[in-house]
């Protein structure tokens, strides 16, 4: 039987930690604390360090919570963030997505910066500034950077934050074993879908959504073991998903996967999300990395990245790519489900369309089906912005 | 040099292959194509400052991907593809033919239309007597930004 108005409206039967107020996806002023509040303080992937393989390589990121940044290495192979903005009139300092700059030259006054933010040229210095004014004054603003956890560049935009060790929290342990050779990056695109980021997150850590991809079905949740992944909370929001083994086979047109990962047993797949919107997914014989870019409450910008080991010949390189592809890429099986999923959420939960709440109460003893890492996240969250997801007004 | 008979047969096998994926008619699509088939997606990052194969099958790997499309959950919303062939270069009786590309996607709910991908094709055209069937296609995307994707190649 449909429901009433109050009945709609009405708070779910569960404990209040096991559902939340949709207004979460919708409000522009929750937007914009979440920037300031989860993203602003958190360690966020800006990129893959083979993305910057030679000495001033730069790849240019927008950090969530809104800044340009510069990733850089410098001449010391070490890799610093800054950003991307000119301290003289506020130009973009560099425009091209990735490149080499031994200097970094603002187009607009001609002002040099190099791969330390030292800036090393003011055009015409002396006759404008006389001695009240030197390059020593406009170094660019560094942001903290670090190169960890499989060789992924990470940026702190704060200058008292917590190492990156304690954000983290022991939630890529799991991932250790098979994060000790040098990955390389062969895939990379972005997708800008209307949805809250948020929901691409949830999407990440819940499995029971698997009856909406044919391939995970018929290779996954028919076969033994799948039952028994379980999801692990860490501290500061994350959580990960243990293994099981994929039966690769059982869909037609894929085959058992040839190559594998170093340590891991054939079929394996594990999955790390980190708050508030990052996910570590190593499948088979591809690492995947999201990384969430919030754009407003209604839109995110989703960075997909692809890596295979460094050692790869010729022939694994292109095994892993179609590995890739088949579930992952833009045409992938999967990826397209996933990404038209969280769309029809944005679709139905966008402003205005009266939708009420977002149910998160399976508990199937923290198994594959159990909503405890959606749970979790929102515990975090609940935390973070001073206020309950269930009640966030 | 190409006679214009043969010019035709290629740019009509194009455009023919444009009207059957159009129109879903997979089995008018690779009855276009040679046994030796294969079917590319590639784009350059200007990120990453590197070609990638964003798909890559052969006339089976192809036959599989139409016929596991109604397991799948899909957009629904139809594309057209718009191409006009460039140049053809005929060696023999195999031909190298690269088109401009442009893929447009109307949306099932109120009809607007989009552009979705803009890119090349880059065909290997067999000619066998009036016969031209397609042996390779590489869809060199320019777009690299598909929202939530597709699944059917273009
Ligand atoms: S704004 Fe960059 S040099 Fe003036
Ligand atoms: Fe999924």
């Amino acid at each position: 039987m449909g429901r009433t108005a109050a009945e709609w409206n009405a708070p779910p039967k569960f404990p209040a930690t096991h559902y939340v107020d949709s207004r979460l996806y919708t409000d522009e002023a929750i937007f914009g604390e979440e920037k300031e509040k989860l993203f602003r303080p958190s360690w966020i992937i800006a990129c893959h360090e083979s993305e910057l393989p030679e000495a001033f390589d730069y790849r240019l990121f927008t950090h969530p919570a809104g800044v340009p940044l510069i990733v850089v290495r410098g001449d010391d192979a070490r890799v610093r963030a800054f950003y991307n903005i000119c301290p003289h009139r506020g130009n973009t300092i560099l425009y091209d997505p990735s490149g080499n700059a031994k200097r970094m030259t603002c187009i607009f006054h001609q002002w040099s910066y190099d791969t330390r933010g030292n800036c090393v040229d003011i055009t015409r210095e002396e006759q404008g500034y006389q001695n009240r004014f030197s390059k020593k004054d406009v170094g660019l603003r560094e942001v903290k950077c670090e190169v960890a956890y499989g060789g992924f560049v990470w940026v702190n935009l704060l200058d008292d934050c917590v190492p990156l060790r304690e954000f983290i929290g022991g939630a890529l342990d799991i991932l250790e074993p098979y994060m000790q050779e040098p990955m390389e990056l062969f895939h990379f695109h972005k997708a800008r879908v209307r949805t809250n980021f948020k929901l691409w997150h949830d999407t990440n850590s819940e499995f029971y959504h698997d009856y909406m991809h044919y391939f995970n079905r018929i290779t996954g949740m028919l076969q033994p073991g799948y039952f028994e992944r379980k999801y692990t909370p860490f501290p500061n929001g994350h959580a990960t998903v243990g293994s099981m083994q994929i039966q690769y086979d059982k869909y037609e047109g894929s085959k058992e996967r040839a190559v594998g990962w170093p340590k891991m047993a054939r079929g394996g797949w594990y999955m790390v999300d980190l708050f508030p919107g990052m996910t570590y997914n190593l499948r088979t014989s591809v690492m995947r990395i999201d990384t969430s870019i919030p754009l407003g409450p209604n839109e995110v910008l989703i960075e997909f990245r692809g890596l295979g080991l460094k050692r790869d010949t010729p022939e694994e390189r292109a095994q892993r790519v179609f590995d890739h592809n088949t579930i992952w890429g833009p045409f992938g099986r999967n990826l397209h489900e996933d990404l038209l999923g969280v769309t029809g959420q944005g679709r139905a939960m966008r402003k205005g369309t009266d939708s009420r709440w977002v149910l998160q109460g399976r508990e199937e003893n923290s198994t594959i089906h159990d909503e405890v890492g959606m749970r979790h996240y929102y515990a975090e969250w609940s935390q973070r912005m001073g206020r309950p997801a269930y009640a966030p007004y | 040099m190409i006679k214009s008979e043969q010019r035709q047969a290629i740019e009509e096998l194009v455009y023919r292959s444009c009207l059957a994926l159009d129109s879903g008619d997979y089995k008018a699509f690779l009855d276009l194509c040679d046994e030796a088939f294969r079917y590319t997606i590639t784009t350059h990052s200007a990120e990453i400052k590197r070609d990638m194969v964003w798909l890559d099958h052969d006339r089976k790997g192809m036959e599989t991907l139409f016929t596991n499309l109604p397991h799948h959950n899909s957009d629904h919303s139809p594309l057209t593809r718009h191409a006009t062939v460039y140049t053809v270069d005929l060696e023999g009786q195999e031909a190298s033919v690269v088109s401009a590309l442009q893929v447009f996607r109307t949306q099932l709910d109120g009809g607007a239309t989009e552009l979705f991908a803009v890119g090349r094709f880059h065909d290997t055209v067999k000619l066998d007597g009036g016969t031209a069937k397609l042996v390779k296609r590489v869809v060199r995307l320019d777009t690299r930004q598909l929202g939530y994707g597709y699944h059917i190649p273009f």
